[in-house]
């Protein structure tokens, strides 16, 4: 039971972070420095929940903002599965409660996710990605200052309705 | 999943070779006939109509606090006014030249005009990567279709790509895979609108032909996608290379602060997309 309203729960999140992401912090206003709530959430998901559900959380974010930013099944759905698999696969080694393991995993995130957006770029289209690695590091520490707040916040609410 | 667990780097190079795979060359195709894509469209609207409306609510009330009622009603019908005019008189100037133009010629031919809806703009897009598309509150209960050339009073914003039933995404005119065929108001000179994701420029310009910073730039109506005549922007910079003129365009709409968008609800005559 509790394994469903943990499902539930992060299964609701997602879309609110999806929303949140599409309005209030959408990059069209901040360009890139932007916080990433979506990654850091699957960051979330694949230090902290269960492997199958949380799994189609993070499949169900990614294909949600491949949608909503016209890409449609794509780039955002694989490359997040890609950071969420790499996690997991960490996860099982290193003590995730740790701050710094934590911090480490979402900056390596932000950087994986992006490296993995330009590789599949560079293959097949002739699309420039005018993203520069200064702005990817930036980004990467700035999810890093949101992150571990957000962590929190999911925790204790999660702990909440467990109980 | 243990296999996922115990083999991660590989399971992501899988990931990759899927996603090199299945990347889309031709976006049209892609957003023809999938019915989940425009469902997640029209479940995301509600709640984004709704922080769209409470933000509006708030910011509303704050200017109104912090400013003066009747002198902000006032500077509002004064703006309102001012781009009127400046619609006004680009409308008239583009007519002299037309009239110039066309005054050897017998028959005069009328550009056709089309309805239109106006539409709030809702939210954006949540990728940095594809910063360039919006979110409208108009879908095809409105009578919004794929295609449809999206603007506002001051001019060209972009082209709807994907529709639900009460929301549509649009591309900007900034956005790499965008497109216009537009021409130099000036001198008529042809060419190739294309977005670079923060800003456009305009190529297969002929190098003997007259560019000038400062001049504008409007859709010749050829891609069978935007009227004819719709300004788009203004030349910032010139650039020669090899046979072709490189202009840069900086985009008459402030794209990143949309907030009304009117869709010209006409349906597109072929598909060209910068691809």
């Amino acid at each position: 039971m509790n394994r469903i309203f943990s499902f539930i729960f992060l299964a609701l999140l997602s879309f609110v972070f999806i929303i949140l992401q599409t309005t209030l912090l959408s990059p069209i206003h901040f360009g890139l420095f932007y916080p990433d709530l979506n990654l850091i959430l699957i960051v979330f998901l694949s230090l902290f929940s269960e492997t199958k559900g949380g799994a189609i959380i993070a499949l169900g974010n990614a294909y949600m903002t491949d949608v909503l930013s016209g890409y449609l099944f794509g780039i955002h759905t694989f490359s997040r599965l890609a950071v969420f698999t790499i996690l997991k696969g960490f996860s099982e080694n290193v003590y995730s409660q740790s701050k710094l393991a934590q911090g480490i995993a979402i900056f390596f995130s932000t950087i994986f996710s992006w490296f993995f957006i330009w590789a599949v770029l560079k293959m097949k289209t002739d699309i420039d990605f005018n993203i520069s690695t200064g702005a990817v590091i930036a980004q990467g520490a700035i999810n890093i200052l949101v992150g571990f707040p957000i962590f929190w916040i999911i925790k204790k609410t999660h702990a909440r309705i467990q109980t | 999943m243990g296999f996922l667990k115990r083999h991660p780097i590989l399971v992501s190079v899988i990931f990759l070779f899927f996603a090199i795979q299945l990347f889309p060359l031709n976006f049209e195709e892609k957003q023809i006939g999938n019915p989940f894509s425009r469902f997640i469209l029209t479940l995301a609207y509600y709640p984004q109509k709704f922080v769209f409306t409470l933000t509006k609510g708030v910011v509303d009330v704050w200017q109104n606090y912090i400013n003066l009622i009747g002198v902000k009603e006032e500077n509002e019908r004064l703006k309102s006014e001012i781009n009127k005019l400046r619609q006004e008189k680009f409308r008239l100037w583009e007519a002299e030249l037309q009239n110039e133009r066309l005054k050897k010629i017998l028959e005069f031919k009328e550009t056709s005009s089309y309805p239109v809806v106006t539409a709030n703009v809702i939210a954006g897009s949540p990728s940095g990567l594809r910063s360039q598309v919006v979110i409208i509150d108009r879908g095809t209960e409105d009578g919004v279709n794929q295609g449809m050339p999206v603007t506002t009073y001051e001019g060209i914003v972009g082209r709807v790509f994907m529709v639900g039933s009460k929301s549509s995404e649009v591309i900007l005119i900034t956005d790499e895979i965008s497109a216009v065929d537009a021409y130099i108001h000036r001198t008529r000179t042809r060419g190739i609108v294309k977005g670079t994701g923060d800003g456009c420029v305009m190529e297969y310009i002929e190098k003997k032909s007259d560019v000038n910073i400062g001049d504008k730039v409007i859709s010749s109506g050829k891609d069978g996608f935007f009227p004819k005549g719709v300004v788009i922007g203004t030349v910032v910079g010139i650039d020669i290379t090899g046979g072709f003129v490189r202009a840069q365009i900086s985009p008459d709409v402030d794209l990143n602060s949309l907030e009304e968008v009117i869709v010209i609800l006409k349906y597109s005559e072929n598909m060209v997309l910068n691809e």
